[in-house]
């Protein structure tokens, strides 16, 4: 029986990374179409640090992700902080009208900003493609964030407001302390749904504004060539950076 | 770093007003132009160009009609989809007076049904759907004719691309009907000759047909050309044959689109790509033909006589190119094809 779970973690592991792995050997292959081993090279990472439109694409979804993922974090956070201390009209409606952003179908998103930003005159590009991106991260980040403020202690904040704690010293020294892990996670999760995202992408950005995806995409046409291995591989060591620091960030303080 | 990339967006951002005058916002595939070409094109003649990628032809389309042919100055669409947004009044003429390259077009490319006269399109590349072959497999003499692929010793082995125009073109050509046919009843009759085709099928391939060649999976099917190209520059066994039937054939268009801002500028750079040392450029970086007749003068002669890049002028004839058949037959393929795929 221990063997058989043992084998079951090892396949679990194999069917997770084994792919990954083979894109990161294949980002060192000498040979352009990866189906057989010719020799240790650099030379697409060499192709692609001179490839310039594809690592302005490159920077272009980096800058996007983070200041998406900050904004939705920050907003997001503030927002389940409302819906978990206060009562105010709309409660419901404002809760609910989160969920049918998520859910939304992407396509069903992108026409709709499309069409909205044509009507309100918003040039496509960086803005229009900014403002998109923090509207489909927040519904994750309020949902992260107010799952652990709800199997949240509430003895705790009239503890707090008892011995004469203000409102702002609550949020900073109380709760936000508290749900840091699920603020780090909000964060986390934004980033990747921003870098990732294609169809709403394609429809909002304008042409001075190229993201990485959209461009990895479109290549096919020609055939995606093996710099996309190399990129992927530099992205793939930038996640592992971040989930590094998240978890650091979030061990110091539950230890604390 | 981010910062830093951030204050230049918005660096860019700012600067596109400063250049307003002098720009020309090219909506294309990735890398469908070689390097350098852009740049050149902007120290040559000052104007600035911002280039955009889709995905395909269809996310082009759709964000096109939104904006109402606004937005971008030259696109680059497929044979049916001009003859859709020309119909459509999506496309801006173009002006023959401004485009002194025009003379070193193949005729046998211009004045086609998708766009008589070229009024709004110039072919840029062309390629054609055909027959891989691995000889190391399957003896490329032995396969002359779509009809081959129906040989029930084929079973279980073929690749079909994933496109229903072209599968149903095999059908089409090998019923003797037109590729661009509208009638229900050549319709129906291609469904039932290619329900005969599925036990041959193995697989439908969306994007990189010459993946499965060169990995050995599959050993006959359908191919494009370029696909074919890069395949046999890897392993010299793999073959490309245009059937006896027809192949099929497709351009991508340099066409201006209805609301462009910058038309004389996208005039100028229609005129640039047309020029034979950059038609010349472009076959050899992307591996698709050129309709470029000095262009292809320039290239050397193993890319010239190429007969997967450049086939033999009695194939074009006898081949067919696709274009726009409306929306009740595309539905009534769809249909069809749905039901062929699922195996009912």
């Amino acid at each position: 029986m221990k063997i058989f779970n043992r084998s079951l973690v090892v396949l679990l592991f194999l069917i997770l990374y084994l792919p990954i792995g083979v894109l990161v050997v294949n980002s060192f292959n000498a040979s352009r179409y990866g189906h057989s081993w010719k020799g240790f090279s650099l030379q697409w990472y060499e192709k692609l640090w001179h490839n310039e439109a594809l690592m302005q694409a490159f920077f272009n979804s980096l800058t996007i992700a983070t200041l998406a993922a900050t904004i939705a974090t920050i907003l997001g956070t503030l927002m389940a902080l409302a819906i978990y201390r206060y009562r105010f009209r709309f409660k419901a409606m404002a809760t609910g009208m989160l969920f049918v952003v998520m859910m939304s179908p992407d396509i069903v998103l992108a026409i709709t900003f499309l069409v909205i930003f044509l009507a309100v005159g918003i040039t496509l590009g960086f803005w229009s493609l900014l403002i998109a991106h923090i509207t489909f991260c927040l519904p994750f980040v309020v949902i992260t964030v107010y799952a652990q403020l709800k199997d949240f202690d509430p003895n705790l904040l009239e503890a707090a407001q008892d011995l004469g704690a203000s409102e702002s010293r609550i949020l900073l020294r109380i709760i936000l302390p508290l749900v840091l892990q699920a603020v780090v996670a909000g964060w986390l999760l934004s980033f990747t749904l921003s870098l990732d995202d294609v169809i709403i992408s394609s429809f909002v950005t304008g042409p001075g504004y190229e993201i990485l995806p959209i461009r990895i995409f479109s290549m096919v046409k020609v055939g995606v060539s093996p710099e996309v291995n190399a990129l992927a591989a530099l992205l793939l060591a930038l996640s592992l950076l971040l989930v590094t620091i998240a978890t650091l960030l979030t061990r110091n303080k539950a230890k604390s | 770093m981010t910062i830093r990339t951030l204050s230049a967006s918005l660096l860019f951002l700012f600067s596109l007003s400063a250049f307003a005058g002098g720009k020309v916002v090219v909506y294309n595939w990735a890398e469908y132009i070689p390097d350098g070409v852009l740049d050149d094109f902007t120290k040559e003649t000052g104007i600035q160009v911002e280039y955009s990628t889709y995905e395909n032809n269809e996310v082009m389309y759709a964000k096109l009609q939104l904006q109402k042919g606004k937005g971008y100055d030259v696109v680059v669409p497929s044979t049916y989809l001009v003859s859709k947004m020309r119909n459509e009044g999506l496309l801006h003429p173009l002006d023959k007076t401004k485009l002194t390259n025009l003379k070193h077009l193949d005729p046998d490319l211009l004045d086609k049904p998708y766009d008589p006269g070229n009024q709004f399109s110039l072919p840029y590349l062309w390629g054609s759907t055909a027959i891989g072959v691995n000889s190391e497999a399957v003896d490329p003499k032995t396969i002359t004719a779509w009809q081959d692929l129906w040989d029930p010793k084929w079973q279980g082995k073929l690749l079909l691309t994933d496109d229903v125009r072209e599968v149903f073109h095999m059908a089409y050509k090998v019923l003797g009907f037109s590729t661009n046919t509208t009638d229900p009843e050549q319709i129906r009759q291609a469904y039932e000759k290619l329900q005969t085709l599925m036990p041959n099928v193995l697989v439908f391939n969306a994007d990189a047909p010459r993946e499965p060649f060169l990995a050995g999976d599959v050993n006959l099917g359908m191919i494009w050309s370029g696909e074919a190209a890069m395949a046999n520059a890897e392993n010299p066994a793999i073959h490309y044959v245009y059937p006896s039937e027809g192949a099929g054939f497709w351009i991508d268009s340099l066409v201006i689109p209805a609301g462009a801002e910058n038309v004389a500028n996208a005039h100028a750079f229609i005129d640039y790509m047309l020029r034979p040392e950059v038609a010349a450029k472009t076959v050899e970086a992307i591996g698709y033909a050129s309709p470029n007749l000095a262009g292809k003068a320039l290239l050397d002669e193993a890319t010239r006589t190429n007969p997967i890049i450049f086939p033999a002028e009695d194939v074009i004839r006898n081949g067919e190119f696709q274009q726009d058949i409306g929306p009740a037959a595309v539905e009534l393929l769809n249909g069809y094809w749905e039901k062929l795929k699922t195996g009912r």
